[in-house]
């Protein structure tokens, strides 16, 4: 039983050994290749052929650099002949076959060459806004392709071109990695820099590059006013110099801009405002008593301005203060401004109404109307009794102390 | 009668109209909710995290010397995701011969090319079932702004299986170079021109590990509560060890254990297993024992496009004790060869094939086996293994003769029984089974086989066990009780007669 087993293998072995061996020269003596040209130019025709001395029609596994794939061939005088399809034909680089006969089957690689035509030129540009000065630099990378869309021959020539105001450039790059590109620096000076390229004949699109200014210098402020009375209407404008950066551009429309307000009592006031054409405005309304401003403005943390001082006079001397129907109607004014004209409408009046023992019942504010402001106090809020009563307005203050209400 | 019925009718209408009111809210909020979704900004620039590990092969970058900016980790990152992913939908893409996830990571030019393709072969029938397992990439661009980049690909290794309408035409394993140009698109980076430079066949050098003074008299080894379960939850250095010097004392000098690659967590090995092994791996060495570490059990995949996340389960293991005293072989896959009939005979030993040069390419210092469950497959990849390994549960008469045969196709190498035994099992389910008398007749028989023939041998196994999972031989009962007396030592811990013979006749 053992022996037999043993006789079977044996056999079944040599047999099988005999046959690998047949196999291998069948490839060796039945199929050659024929084709002699393994490099071609993209998008040429490619036919392989076998001389075959035999009907069969093996596969051809076909492999570039998207994907692989089988091909038939046709038989015709003892000679295989494989289309390599137009997929595979019109892509640059690497292409490997491998005959599918018998185990050991003959294989190759085939090169396709890209061809210098250039159809279209893909350029990025980035970034697309860069600062002035001469550091900043914005670079452009071209991919120049065939009609096949195939990249072109590396050390292709390529012109890098840019314009920007007087001056216009065109430097010369070469393709590597199936790119070309080149950084372009900022000049001193801001503004648009066009930016295009050439390659084989083939332009790109033209391409804008903003050189914006870059940070502000220190710069200096001024007041504009139409009077220095402090009668709480009239504007005041603060305005900027022109803010420039330290070659001379005008800052980017929108830089912002604040301006402190450090008043008399130690007060902060903030206004602020944007620039155009290097110039920010701010408003702020005159205040109602007299008052000494100190100002100083700055770009957050890039730039300040200097420091000015500005002053503004008492408008109202003096007011006078009525007390009529039982007390309970209290006129204040006339109130008048510096050229005893009445005062315009909306200066704030504050009364404060304090009880005997002083202690403080209600404040009532109300602005001024043709110069002057009443109060009417209820007597279902304010029984019948003694009241004190505070005036203020205009950083003036008159007190009544003792007033009878009924 | 009446004041029921109407009772009745108006718990009919009120329920009815219960159920129409919730169903009419019920579809103005499902409305309401379908018209609110989509509309995420978070999703607009997959900025979501939604990796999910498809495709992993072995990726080493040269070191960054690229013009233009500098590179960063994270951009180097996504773009290395993202170049993975575009090997990995064009190879689910020429699988299937459909474009489903082509144009997220090529750009509209370059994604023509792939459908051409496509469009080519599903004409024809072909199908290719690809992957790659190693890639080299070198960054030679990168534009100041971030959004190109070129790279070099050098030696990326492609396997591909041919089809045509279903037939496998050809296998073939290629090293190629590949220059690639990247744009970022969408949050993309996408492949806008891909060119391969170089292609050649690909043949791995592996290094030969010499066997010749290899004696291996040992025993296949799992704890009696854990069998097939070993770095559970119920893991312990000091039962292990415990059984170790038992091993040891019987005389032999190794052992073989398994470690399963879900449990040890697939691509991304879980460090606690890994502690657990090398805990054993320590024990193995305070007792002077060698260890074969058997990977991918309870593994049955091989599907092409997993090989990368198998290979990176292997490679974690075998780097983590390439080192260790204890060991003795990787063994790749246990009997591979039952899965020849459901996976493809083909596309196993492909993947044999691949794991050894991968395992090889990790430890060049030990020995690779494989455990073919028969005689007759010990002869697969013999040139590729450094050890040859089947198993022999067949008739003992046969066993002399066929090892005779074995030496002939393989003289030169070690031939290991990595697995033999007699289960001692006879009761309701096999009234006629072997007795512990049998068993121990059994390995008298065969001990005095191997050492006429000079071949090592790893039995099976030390212990009976209690509990024997689904997956080892089914549900059947009689399978299950008779894989439940093969030990040496029955469950209570009492040495069975065949003990005598563990390591010599």
């Amino acid at each position: 039983m053992k022996f037999k087993y043993t006789y079977i293998f044996i056999i079944s072995m040599v047999m099988l050994s005999y046959f690998t061996i047949a196999q291998n020269n069948k490839t060796i003596v039945g199929i050659k290749l024929l084709t002699n040209q393994t490099e071609y130019e993209v998008g040429s025709t490619i036919i392989l052929k076998f001389s075959i001395h035999k009907d069969v029609k093996p596969l051809l596994y076909c492999s570039n650099s998207y994907g692989s794939t089988l091909i038939s061939p046709t038989y015709k005088n003892n000679t295989l002949q494989y289309h390599i399809p137009a997929t595979i034909s019109k892509k640059i680089g690497v292409i490997n076959w491998n005959l599918i006969y018998t185990e050991t089957s003959l294989l190759g690689t085939l090169i396709i060459n890209p061809k210098p035509q250039v159809t279209s030129i893909e350029s990025y540009i980035g970034p697309p806004r860069i600062e002035s000065g001469g550091k900043d630099y914005t670079s452009l990378v071209v991919i120049p392709t065939d009609s096949l869309d195939n990249p072109v021959p590396t050390n292709t020539l390529v012109h890098a071109n840019h314009q920007f105001l007087s001056l216009e450039k065109s430097e010369a790059i070469f393709t590597r990695n199936f790119i070309a590109y080149k950084d372009i620096y900022s000049k001193k000076e801001s503004g648009r820099m066009l930016i295009s390229s050439e390659c084989l004949g083939g332009n790109s699109k033209e391409f804008t590059v903003i050189v914006s200014p870059a940070i502000p210098t220190n710069f200096s402020i001024s007041v504009k006013r139409v009077h220095d009375y402090a009668d709480g209407n009239q504007i005041t404008t603060f305005l900027t110099s022109i803010l420039k950066d330290q070659y001379n551009n005008i800052v980017n429309d929108g830089t912002y801009v604040s301006f402190y307000i450090t008043n008399q009592n130690g007060d902060i006031l903030k206004t602020s405002g944007t620039t155009a054409k290097g110039i920010a405005h701010s408003k702020i309304v005159h205040p109602d008593y007299k008052d000494n401003w100190r100002i100083k403005a700055y770009v957050d943390g890039i730039a300040e301005s200097n420091t000015i001082k500005i002053n503004y006079k008492q408008v109202i001397k003096d007011f006078k203060v009525s007390f009529s129907e039982n007390n309970r109607v209290i006129t204040v004014g006339p109130l008048q401004s510096f050229m005893q004209q009445m005062i315009p409408d909306g200066l704030q009046i504050k009364l404060q109404i304090y009880n005997n023992n002083n202690t403080l019942l209600k404040t009532y504010t109300k602005t001024t109307r043709n110069g002057f402001v009443s109060f009417n106090l209820k007597s279902n809020i304010f029984k019948s009794g003694i009241y004190n009563f505070n005036i203020k307005t205009a950083g003036l203050e008159k007190i009544f102390n003792t007033k009878k209400l009924w | 009668m009446v004041n029921l019925n109407r009772n009745i009718l108006h718990t009919i209408l009120i329920a009815s109209y219960i159920v129409i009111i919730a169903l009419i809210v019920y579809g103005v909020s499902a409305l309401f909710s379908y018209l609110n979704t989509g509309a995420d900004r978070s999703k607009m620039l997959h900025t979501e995290i939604k990796k999910i590990e498809q495709y992993l092969p072995k990726l080493i970058w040269s070191p960054l010397n690229n013009e233009g900016r500098l590179m960063d980790n994270e951009n180097l990152t996504n773009l290395q995701n993202d170049y993975l992913d575009a090997w990995y939908v064009k190879q689910v893409a020429y699988k299937t011969n459909k474009v489903a996830g082509i144009k997220d990571y090529y750009t509209e030019s370059a994604r023509k090319n792939l459908y051409n393709f496509i469009d080519l072969n599903k004409a024809e029938d072909i199908t290719i079932e690809s992957t790659t397992l190693n890639h080299n990439p070198t960054l030679e661009f990168f534009s100041l702004d971030g959004k190109l980049a070129v790279i070099t690909d050098k030696n990326v290794v492609e396997y591909k299986r041919v089809f045509k309408a279903e037939e496998f035409i050809l296998k073939t394993t290629e090293s190629s170079t590949y220059k690639i140009v990247f744009l970022l698109e969408d949050g993309f980076w996408r492949i806008r021109h891909i060119v391969k430079q170089d292609s050649q066949p690909f043949i791995a050098e592996n290094q030969k590990i010499k066997t010749d003074n290899l004696t291996i008299k040992g025993i296949n080894y799992y704890p009696q509560a854990t069998p097939w379960d070993m770095f559970g939850k119920k893991f312990s250095k000091d039962i292990i060890s415990k059984d170790f010097k038992i091993i040891k004392d019987a005389g032999l000098n190794s052992i073989r254990i398994f470690v399963q690659y879900a449990d040890f967590g697939k691509a991304n090995v879980n460090p606690k297993k890994l502690k657990k092994l090398k805990q054993t791996l320590d024990a193995a060495e305070e007792n002077n024992l060698k260890v074969v570490v058997t990977l991918f059990d309870f593994y049955g995949d091989y599907s092409v496009l997993n090989w990368t996340l198998n290979q990176r389960h292997a490679e974690k293991i075998v780097n983590t004790f390439k080192n260790h005293k204890a060991l003795l072989a990787w063994d790749i896959k246990n009997e591979p060869n039952l899965d020849f009939e459901s996976r493809g005979k083909e596309n196993v030993i492909a993947w044999l094939d691949k794991m050894i040069d991968l395992v090889k390419s990790v430890d060049n210092k030990h020995a690779v086996t494989i455990g073919w469950s028969n005689i007759e497959s010990a002869t697969i990849l013999k040139d590729k293994v450094d050890i040859v390994s089947f198993h022999y549960y067949e008739d003992l008469e046969q066993f002399d003769s066929a090892i005779k045969t074995l030496k002939k196709e393989i003289p030169n190498k070690a031939l290991v029984v990595q697995e033999f035994g007699l289960s001692s099992y006879s009761g309701l389910w096999n009234p006629f089974g072997n007795s512990e008398d049998d068993q121990a007749e059994y390995y008298k028989t065969i001990q005095s086989i191997i050492s006429k023939n000079n071949i090592e041998f790893m039995s099976w196994t030390l212990y009976d066990f209690d509990y024997i999972p689904t997956e080892v031989v089914g549900r059947l009962p009689w399978r299950k009780n008779t894989q439940k007396y093969f030990g040496f030592i029955d469950s209570n811990g009492n040495k069975k007669p065949s003990f005598k013979y563990i390591s010599k006749e």
